[in-house]
């Protein structure tokens, strides 16, 4: 935002943050107070203002689309939105897809993103090794569960560990969360709502916690991780257990709701 | 390049000057033809022989000789200081002088523009007939709802390859200075020019404060296709990410094996992760079974040797491939190598962004 002139800082800010909701001249535009041309703007590009969260990346690059699917969608089945999408990505730079994404139907963004918030130290191969581990294990107790159940509850066993997981995960995310703001030299815990990465941040943190935490030393990782999923999945253990105590304090504290103001 | 003759050199030096305005040359060509009798004929002889010298005077001052003369010194003298290569490059002097304005009052001291007072006249002006033109359609739009013509979809202006003019872009056509607010609020004003159902009728207006975007995909180079004796098409491919470049050659043999710096990549990398990006650009055009890859790369991790590896495949299968399929590829991120680096060390910080411990005394 300090990158450019506060006399035009709607229409940056604008562009920035809110592309959906751009009016429709300002699509496809770029602006610039240093340069009259847009060549500068197609390099790797440091900025002049350093920002705290700041990208090698040029605010006009968008980001790519690696699934395949997207574009076998003929030309009639497309919405208008979509079309407009279209025609701007090709007017546009599109940024690199990184390491971790792929074309293959077994690429899964939440799973990635949990690979990576259990990884120490930059170590990947560890952090994902334990993630198969933990799904071969919920898959090798839910077939046991299937072999022994009766005819009749048969069907209702979930056997496809990433099911499970994306379920527990829903299971876990907490709807409303507290923040503490400072009235009259006093912090009160006041009830916000959450935006959808900080409900699902939120969810694999405490698991990732939960697990490191609150286990018998001997345990392995993937062993604890695979019980306190299922038990997610099906809506008890300690992790729905801490959702349920923010969801009670948050209703506690309903009297300073009004000092949010945002 | 040497043997230019007279007329093509251009700014022309030392025999711009015609030889009768030497006013000595008469008297000392005279001393010269009297003393110096040639005997001998040489290679450099006028191509008339001279019977006298009134007539070498008249052949000394034509242009003929001058031309003549030029050549001969070009050629005994070859200099790259006339070539046309060495000219001073000179901009147009519409580049080097910006536009000024023409007065803008009469004799009488009037000025001939109405908003001459407001001190920006042209983007006044400018902004007077957008608005102008807004109220127009506005009123074209309340005629068509009181016949009950009035449909919200009329026919869009497509704004979607083009951008606004700049601010400086502005100021050359206006040939004014305006500042960012200025220039803020004409933005504003044509946008609610064009958020009207019916601003179609002013598209050319509109179309002249745009600029055209060049279409990203034209910008790939793509390499034709090679192939060798036996007949099998291949294709080289070069791609770099962070310290690690990495080189691969695409045959179309149908065999589907890799190796890469000579060992197979299942034993080079052994994380899967790498391997997924090496089959990625494979994958995603569907022809994960068709080529053959020798792939050497050197220098980064693993992690770098993949993502080198990746674009050099995908910059090799770009040859193989139509340009819708290009543009899918580029739109899957597959064309644009990776800028990101490993950031610097700041000094007064322990690393890029680790602070040193706050010790509080």
């Amino acid at each position: 935002m300090l990158y450019f002139g506060k006399q035009i800082i709607e229409i940056s800010f604008a562009l920035w943050h809110l592309p959906e909701s751009l009016p429709r001249g300002l699509r496809g535009t770029t602006f610039s107070k240093m340069s009259a041309s847009i060549t500068g703007l197609l390099k790797p590009w440091t900025p002049r203002v350093f920002l705290v969260r700041w990208s090698r990346y040029n605010p006009y690059y968008l980001e790519p689309e690696p699934r395949k699917e997207v574009y076998h969608i003929p030309e009639t089945e497309l919405t208008p939105e979509q079309k407009e999408e279209r025609e701007l990505k090709s007017v546009r730079p599109i940024k690199a897809a990184t390491n971790s994404v792929t074309s293959s139907v077994f690429n899964d963004p939440v799973l990635s993103k949990f690979v990576n918030m259990m990884m120490k130290d930059g170590d990947k191969i560890i952090a994902k090794g334990i993630i198969t581990q933990t799904l071969e294990n919920m898959k090798r107790k839910q077939v046991e569960k299937y072999h022994k159940a009766p005819e009749g509850k048969k069907a209702e066993i979930e056997c496809n560990p990433y099911a499970i997981f994306h379920q527990a995960l829903e299971n876990c995310k907490p709807v409303i969360g507290l923040a503490s703001i400072q009235k009259g030299g006093k912090f009160y815990q006041v009830p916000i709502p959450l935006t959808d990465n900080r409900r699902r941040f939120l969810a694999m943190k405490w698991m990732i916690t939960e697990c490191r935490d609150n286990k018998h030393r001997r345990t392995l990782m993937y062993e604890k991780l695979s019980q306190e999923l299922l038990a997610a999945f099906s809506k008890e253990g300690n992790v729905v257990k801490r959702k349920h105590e923010l969801h009670k304090m948050a209703e506690s504290n309903r009297a300073y709701a009004h000092y949010r103001w945002w | 390049m040497n043997r230019l003759s007279g007329e093509e050199w251009q700014g022309g030096h030392y025999l711009s000057v015609p030889l009768s305005s030497h006013t000595h040359t008469n008297a000392h060509l005279q001393r010269h033809t009297r003393t110096h009798t040639h005997t001998h004929t040489h290679t450099f002889t006028l191509s008339r022989v001279v019977p006298s010298v009134a007539a070498l005077m008249t052949w000394l001052h034509s242009a003929a000789f001058t031309r003549r003369l030029a050549r001969s010194i070009a050629y005994l003298f070859p200099s790259g200081l006339f070539d046309n290569k060495a000219k001073p490059l000179m901009k147009h002097p519409d580049e080097v002088f910006p536009k000024q304005r023409a007065v803008q009052w009469g004799a009488d001291g009037r000025p001939f523009h109405f908003l001459f007072y407001t001190g920006k006249q042209s983007y006044y002006s400018l902004m007077h007939d957008t608005f102008t033109k807004a109220l127009a359609v506005e009123k074209h739009q309340d005629r068509l709802r009181g016949k009950g013509l009035f449909t919200q979809d009329a026919k869009q202006i497509s704004l979607v390859g083009s951008r606004w003019l700049l601010k400086e872009e502005l100021e050359e056509l206006l040939v004014e200075t305006i500042s960012d607010h200025d220039y803020a609020r004409f933005i504003q004003l044509m946008e609610r020019l064009l958020s009207l159902p019916y601003c179609s009728a002013e598209e050319d207006f509109v179309q002249r404060y745009r600029r055209q975007l060049e279409i990203q995909s034209s910008k790939q180079q793509v390499q034709p296709l090679q192939y060798d004796q036996h007949g099998v098409a291949y294709s080289t491919g070069d791609g770099r990410r962070k310290t690690a470049t990495g080189t691969v050659l695409l045959r179309d043999s149908g065999s589907g094996s890799i190796s890469i710096n000579g060992t197979n990549y299942v034993h080079y990398f052994p994380v899967l992760q790498d391997r997924e990006q090496l089959m990625f650009p494979l994958h995603f055009m569907g022809v994960l079974g068709r080529f053959d890859m020798q792939c050497s790369v050197s220098g980064g991790g693993h992690s770098s040797q993949a993502g080198a590896l990746r674009l050099a495949i995908s910059r090799a299968m770009l040859s193989f491939l139509s340009e819708g399929q290009v543009e899918t590829m580029r739109q899957a991120g597959l064309l644009t190598p990776d800028p990101r680096i490993k950031e610097r060390k700041k000094p007064g910080q322990e690393g890029a962004r680790r602070k040193f411990t706050w010790k509080k005394r």
